[in-house]
C-alpha cells in the first residue's frame, strides 16, 4: 500500500528505512523535505468522487426538473407587435358609375379627378381610416366610370364595360326597391366578375322627377335616382363607401368591445324566452318551431362566419317584472318609462339562464317576450319624449333584448276555472319576431332600423331576408376579426407573462399545441384578410381565439399547485449539501497535502542538485 | 496555488448563487403590466360570497354570507350573477333546533334559508383551490356554468369573504389557508384577463387588512372588518340556537343595506362611515388606493345592485319577413338548406388547410425546444452533450444514459481504491 506509506502520521517500516539513511547523510530536516515522490492515488480517489458528484449534478437537475411545454415566446412577440404597428385592413374596390352626367363639360373634370375627389371626401369622412378593420389602409381603390349618354369615360384599370347596360327601365320609375336591387346585381355582377368589390350608381334624372331616392341595397352596391348636382353625386356616393359600406352605417366609428357579445369559444345560444307574467289569466305558447325553421336558420346560416349559433326556447310562467307601471289616461294603457327599464328585469323570479347546451365559456344572449298579467294590460314603453314606443322593447348589451307583447284584448275570462290558454298568432308571432331579430341586429352592433341619415341625405337601407345584408356581413366580419385577432394577441401576452413569472410550473402539451395552433390560426386570418376574404378570415380568427382562451383557461395553470424554486432548493439541499460538504472538503485537504508533499520532495530534489 | 484553487471555487459558487438568483427571480422580473384602461363602460354586476368555516359553533359565518346574499339579491343581482360558497351546511345540522332554518337575529323575523337559495358550492367543495378556480376561471370543462364567474371587461365583482383569519390568512375548513399573496396574484391574474372593471373586496374576519397588504391590481377596493392585531367580534349570541348568529361588522353592513332599496342612490363613502369603531370594538380598515373613483361618487349598487345598461329598440326589421311566413315556408326551408351545405364545404377546406400546415411545423417546435433548455444549463460542453440528446430522445431515455455512463467511473473509483 504504497500511498499509505506517503501518509505522514502513520509512517511504515521502509519509510522510517530511507529517512532514516537520509537522516544519516544530510541534515536531519525531515519536516522540509523527503526523498521520494508524493503518490497521487489519494487525490485522485478523492477527486473522482468529488467529480462524480460534480457530473451528477446536471443529472439531478434534469430529473427534478418538470416538464414544460416550449411555448413560443418570440413568435407571440412579434405577432403582437405586428398587430399593434400594422393593423389590419382588408383589401375592397370601390366603383362608382354616374350615368347622365357630364363632368368634362360643366367642370372640365375627367375620370380621374373625379375618383380623387371621391377619395379625397372619403378620407375626410373617415378620419381615422389606419384603424383595424378598416378597408385599405388610408388609400382607397376608387374607379370611376362617367356615361353621359353620348359619351363614356371610366379611370384606367377599371373593369366596369362602358358604357353601362342595364336595360332602359331605369328611368321608367316602375321598379320596386327589390327588383331594382336584383336587377343592379345582374347589372354589375356582369361588369366586375366576382361582385366582391362595393358600387354606386347614380342615375341622373330629370328636374320632374321629384325627390332623389338614395338606396343602398342588399347586396354591395347602392343606386342614387333623381335630380342631383354633380357635387352632390360626389359626396353622396363619397358618403356611401365611407360611411355605410365601411362602417356599417354607424355613428361611432370605434370598436365597443361591450357590442362583441360572441362567446371566448366562438358560440352564441340564442335563448328565447315567453314569459307568462300570470298564467291565472292567460297562458300563451307559441309554435317557436316554425320560427326556427322559416326565419331563424337563414339568420343563423348568415351569421355562420362571425359565431357558432344555437338556439333555444323555453316558456316560462310566473314571472312578474320587477318595476312599476302606473295607469296612463290618455294613452289608456299602463305605461312604464325608459327610466325603469333597469329595473325591468326580475332576477328573482326570470330563470331564464337554464340552457345546458351552453358550455363554460359560451355567450348566451337572451330573447325576451314578456306577456302582461290582466292587471297590468295593455302595457306600453314611454319613451323620453313622451310618445310611445313602437317596438315596445329594448336591449341591454352583452345580455339581450326584451319585447313586451300585449295580448289583443285586454279582458280576462272571469267565469272559467280552467287556464286560458292561447296561443299567438303566426302573423303576431312574425312581428315580435321582426322586433326580436333587431334586437339582435342591435347586440351585433348594427342598426336596427332601415334608414341611415347622413350629411348629404337620408338614405334607405334595404333589408335582407337573412337579417342580414351582404355588406353588413362583411362590416360585422371585419371587426369580429380585429376584435377577435386583438384579444387572441393580449390573452397570448398575459398566457406568456403568467407561464414566466411561474418558473415551476408544468405546461402540458395540450396548451403548448393549442398556443401554437392558435398562432397558426392567427396567422391565417391574417393572410385571408389581406386578400379579402371575409368569412375564412373570420372563422380562423375565431379559432385562434378559442385556442388561445382555452389554453388560458386551462384547469392545469394554478399558482397555488406549484412551488418556488426556492422550495426544490429546500426540499433537496438537505439531502446533497452534508455529504457534498465532506467530499469537497476531502478532496480540498488532498490537494493541500499533495501539493505540501510535493514541495519537500523539490527542496530535497534542489538540494541534491546543490549537493552533487 | 491554493489561494488561486479557492479563488475558482469561489467564482463557481458565485456562478452559482447568481444562476439560483436569477431562476428564482424570473417570476419577479416579468412583471405583469396592467392592460390599458380604456373606459369601458359598466354593464353587468357579479357577486361572489364565501363563508369558509364548517361546524356548527361558526353558524354565525354562514349566516352573516346569507345574509349578504340576500342583500344583493334584493338590490338586483340575480342568482345567474352570485357564487356561493359554504363551507358547512347550518341548515340541516343536526344541533340545529330550527331545521332548515338559518337567522341571523335572534328575534327570528327573518329566515335566511327560505326559498330559493342557491349554493353554488357547498361543504367540501369550498377549498383554496375551488376559490381560486372560479376567481381566475380556470375550471374543468364539465363544471356548469351556474358554478362559474362569468364576467368581462365591463363587470363590478364584490368578493365578500367571512370566516377565521390571521395575520395575512385567511383559513378555509379548518385545513388550509388562503394567504394574502395568493389572493392576490388570483386579483392580478382576473386583472390581467379583463374579468373585471372594478372589484370590491370585503372581509370579515380577525386582522382582516392584513389580507390586502398584497394587492396591487387598479380598479380593487378593499374592506375589512379589522386592522392588524385586532379581532372581529360576533354581535350577539341567540340563546335559542345557542350560538352567536352574526358578526359585528357584518351586522353594520346589513343594518345600512336594510335602509336601501334598489332605486337608492347612497354612496360607498357614506356605508364606510356608518360603520362605527365602538360599535364594531375592531377598526373597520379600507384600502382605496388602488382605486381611481371619488368614493363620494359611487353608489353602494354599484357593487351591491345591478345595473344594466339599457337601450330602447327604435324599430323592427321588418324587411326580415318579407315572405309570406305562412305560406312558402317549404320553398324557403330547401332552398336555404342547400346554401348552408354550401358554406359548410368552404369551411371544412378551410380547416384542412390549416391542420396540414400546422403539422408542418413540428420540426421548429424542436429546435425551440432544444434552445430553452440550452439557456437554463450552465456549462457548455454540457449544453451542447445535453442539447444533442435531448433532441433526439426522450427525457427518460437521457437519464439512463447518464446513469450508465457513470458506471464506468465508479468501476475505475473502485478499481483505484483497491
Amino acid at each position: 500500500m504504497e500511498e499509505i506509506s506517503n501518509f505522514p502520521l502513520n509512517p511504515e517500516p521502509a519509510e522510517e528505512e530511507t529517512l532514516q539513511s537520509q537522516m544519516q547523510e544530510s541534515t536531519p530536516d525531515r519536516k522540509s523535505m523527503r526523498t521520494t515522490k508524493p503518490g497521487i492515488k489519494r487525490l485522485i480517489l478523492s477527486l473522482t468522487v468529488l467529480f462524480s458528484f460534480i457530473i451528477g449534478f446536471p443529472f439531478l437537475w434534469k430529473s427534478i426538473e418538470i416538464y414544460r411545454a416550449p411555448l413560443p415566446f418570440d413568435r407571440i412577440e412579434s405577432f403582437s407587435s405586428q398587430l399593434e404597428s400594422d393593423p389590419l385592413h382588408f383589401p375592397c374596390r370601390f366603383q362608382a358609375i354616374f350615368v347622365g352626367f357630364d363632368f368634362s363639360a360643366s367642370r372640365g373634370l375627367g375620370p380621374n379627378d373625379v375618383a380623387a375627389a371621391i377619395t379625397h371626401k372619403m378620407s375626410q369622412l373617415n378620419p381615422n381610416s389606419l384603424r383595424c378593420g378598416n378597408c385599405g389602409g388610408g388609400d382607397y381603390d376608387v374607379s370611376v366610370v362617367i356615361d353621359s349618354g353620348s359619351s363614356c369615360a371610366q379611370t384606367e384599370g377599371s373593369e366596369a364595360r362602358c358604357p353601362l347596360k342595364c336595360g332602359e327601365v331605369v328611368f321608367g320609375g316602375k321598379l320596386s326597391d327589390e327588383d331594382f336591387d336584383e336587377m343592379l346585381k345582374r347589372c354589375l355582377g356582369n361588369v366586375d366578375g366576382g361582385g366582391k368589390g362595393y358600387s354606386v350608381v347614380v342615375f341622373n334624372g330629370d328636374k320632374e322627377e321629384g325627390e332623389v331616392r338614395a338606396v343602398v341595397g342588399k347586396y354591395r352596391h347602392a343606386w342614387v335616382l333623381g335630380h342631383v348636382s354633380e357635387d352632390e353625386a360626389v359626396s353622396r356616393t363619397a358618403e356611401i363607401f365611407a360611411r355605410v359600406f365601411m362602417n356599417g352605417g354607424n355613428e361611432g366609428n370605434s370598436i365597443r368591445s361591450e357590442f362583441m357579445p360572441v362567446g371566448a369559444d366562438g358560440r352564441i345560444v340564442l335563448s328565447f324566452s315567453l314569459l307568462n307574467a300570470e298564467p291565472q289569466d292567460w297562458i300563451y305558447d307559441w309554435s317557436f318551431h316554425e320560427i326556427d325553421k322559416t326565419l331563424l336558420q337563414p339568420v343563423i346560416q348568415a351569421l355562420q362566419p362571425i359565431a357558432n349559433i344555437t338556439v333555444e326556447s323555453q316558456v316560462l310562467y310566473y314571472t312578474p317584472k320587477s318595476s312599476f307601471s302606473y295607469w296612463d289616461d290618455i294613452h289608456g294603457s299602463h305605461i312604464f318609462s325608459t327610466k325603469d327599464l333597469p329595473f325591468f328585469l326580475n332576477s328573482n323570479e326570470w330563470h331564464l339562464d337554464t340552457s345546458v347546451a351552453a358550455g363554460g365559456r359560451s355567450k348566451v344572449l337572451q330573447l325576451v317576450v314578456y306577456i302582461p298579467s290582466a292587471k297590468e294590460c295593455p302595457l306600453q314603453l314611454e319613451l323620453p319624449n313622451g310618445d310611445l314606443s313602437k317596438t315596445n322593447g329594448f336591449i341591454s348589451p352583452m345580455w339581450g333584448g326584451v319585447v313586451v307583447w300585449n295580448p289583443e284584448s285586454c279582458v280576462k275570462d272571469l267565469e272559467s276555472k280552467d287556464p286560458d290558454r292561447r296561443v299567438i298568432s303566426p302573423q303576431n308571432l312574425q312581428k315580435l319576431f321582426e322586433v326580436l331579430m333587431g334586437q339582435l341586429r342591435q347586440l351585433l352592433g348594427l342598426k336596427s332600423d332601415n334608414l341611415y341619415v347622413g350629411q348629404s341625405g337620408a338614405y334607405i337601407l334595404l333589408g335582407s331576408e337573412r337579417g342580414f345584408t351582404e355588406w353588413e356581413l362583411d362590416v360585422l366580419s371585419g371587426k369580429h376579426v380585429c376584435f377577435n385577432l386583438h384579444s387572441c394577441a393580449t390573452t397570448l401576452g398575459s398566457l406568456s407573462r403568467l407561464v414566466q413569472s411561474l418558473p415551476r410550473m408544468i405546461i402540458i402539451d395540450e396548451i403548448g399545441k393549442q398556443v401554437k395552433f392558435s398562432l397558426e390560426a392567427a396567422k391565417f386570418a391574417q393572410s385571408y384578410a389581406s386578400t379579402g376574404i371575409y368569412n375564412a378570415s373570420a372563422v380562423s380568427s375565431r379559432q385562434a381565439r378559442s385556442l388561445v382562451e382555452n389554453a388560458f383557461f386551462h384547469p392545469s395553470i394554478m399558482s397555488i399547485s406549484y412551488y418556488s424554486f426556492e422550495h426544490c432548493f429546500a426540499i433537496y439541499s438537505p439531502f446533497f449539501l452534508p455529504v457534498t460538504m465532506h467530499v469537497i472538503l476531502a478532496a480540498l485537504r488532498e490537494w493541500k497535502r499533495y501539493k505540501q508533499e510535493n514541495r519537500k520532495y523539490l527542496a530535497w530534489k534542489a538540494k541534491e542538485r546543490i549537493v552533487s | 496555488m491554493e489561494f488561486c484553487f479557492l479563488r475558482i471555487l469561489k467564482l463557481t459558487m458565485k456562478v452559482l448563487v447568481m444562476l439560483l438568483l436569477f431562476l428564482g427571480n424570473i417570476r419577479n422580473s416579468a412583471a405583469y403590466f396592467s392592460s390599458s384602461s380604456e373606459a369601458t363602460m359598466h354593464t353587468n354586476n357579479w357577486a361572489v360570497l364565501v363563508c369558509t368555516s364548517r361546524f356548527w359553533f361558526n353558524y354565525r359565518h354562514m349566516a352573516n354570507t346569507l345574509s349578504l346574499y340576500r342583500t344583493v339579491k334584493r338590490l338586483g343581482i340575480s342568482d345567474e350573477r352570485i357564487i356561493l360558497m359554504l363551507a358547512d351546511d347550518m341548515a340541516c345540522n343536526a344541533r340545529n333546533k330550527y331545521p332548515a332554518q338559518v337567522f341571523n337575529n335572534e328575534n327570528h323575523r327573518l329566515n335566511l334559508y327560505g326559498d330559493n337559495v342557491e349554493v353554488d358550492y357547498r361543504g367540501y367543495e369550498v377549498t383554496v383551490e375551488n376559490f381560486l378556480r372560479v376567481l381566475t376561471g380556470r375550471h374543468e370543462t364539465a363544471v356548469p356554468r351556474s358554478k362559474r364567474l362569468l364576467s368581462d371587461e365591463g363587470s363590478h365583482i364584490l368578493l365578500y369573504m367571512t370566516g377565521h383569519g390571521g395575520d395575512e390568512f385567511l383559513k378555509f375548513q379548518d385545513s388550509e389557508e388562503l394567504q394574502s399573496h395568493d389572493l392576490a396574484d388570483a386579483v392580478k391574474q382576473m386583472k390581467e384577463k379583463g374579468r373585471f372593471k372594478e372589484l370590491l373586496i370585503m372581509v370579515d374576519t380577525c386582522q382582516a387588512s392584513t389580507l390586502f397588504s398584497q394587492l396591487q391590481s387598479p380598479g380593487v377596493l378593499a374592506i375589512g372588518s379589522s386592522m392588524k392585531g385586532e379581532n372581529s367580534y360576533s354581535h350577539h349570541l341567540d340563546s335559542d340556537v345557542g350560538v352567536s348568529v352574526v358578526d359585528r361588522f357584518t351586522f353594520y353592513t346589513l343594518a345600512f343595506f336594510e335602509r336601501l332599496n334598489m332605486y337608492d342612490n347612497a354612496s360607498l363613502s357614506s356605508l364606510f362611515n356608518s360603520y362605527n369603531p365602538n360599535l364594531l370594538m375592531s377598526t373597520a380598515y379600507y384600502r382605496r388606493d388602488l382605486y381611481q373613483r371619488h368614493l363620494e361618487e359611487v353608489p353602494v349598487t354599484n357593487f351591491f345592485g345591478s345595473v344594466m345598461e339599457t337601450i330602447h329598440t327604435d324599430s323592427a326589421y321588418t324587411s326580415f319577413t318579407n315572405k309570406n311566413f305562412g305560406g312558402a315556408k317549404t320553398k324557403i326551408f330547401l332552398g336555404q338548406s342547400f346554401s348552408s351545405s354550401d358554406i359548410n364545404s368552404v369551411r371544412n377546406s378551410d380547416d384542412e388547410d390549416q391542420f396540414n400546415n400546422l403539422t408542418a411545423e413540428e420540426d421548429q417546435h424542436n429546435e425551440v425546444g432544444q434552445c430553452i433548455f440550452c439557456a437554463m444549463d450552465s456549462g457548455h460542453l454540457w449544453s451542447v452533450i445535453i442539447g444533442n440528446v435531448i433532441t433526439h430522445e426522450s427525457v427518460d431515455f437521457f437519464v439512463c444514459y447518464g446513469l450508465v455512463l457513470m458506471l464506468p467511473l465508479l468501476v475505475f473509483s473502485t478499481w483505484l481504491s483497491l
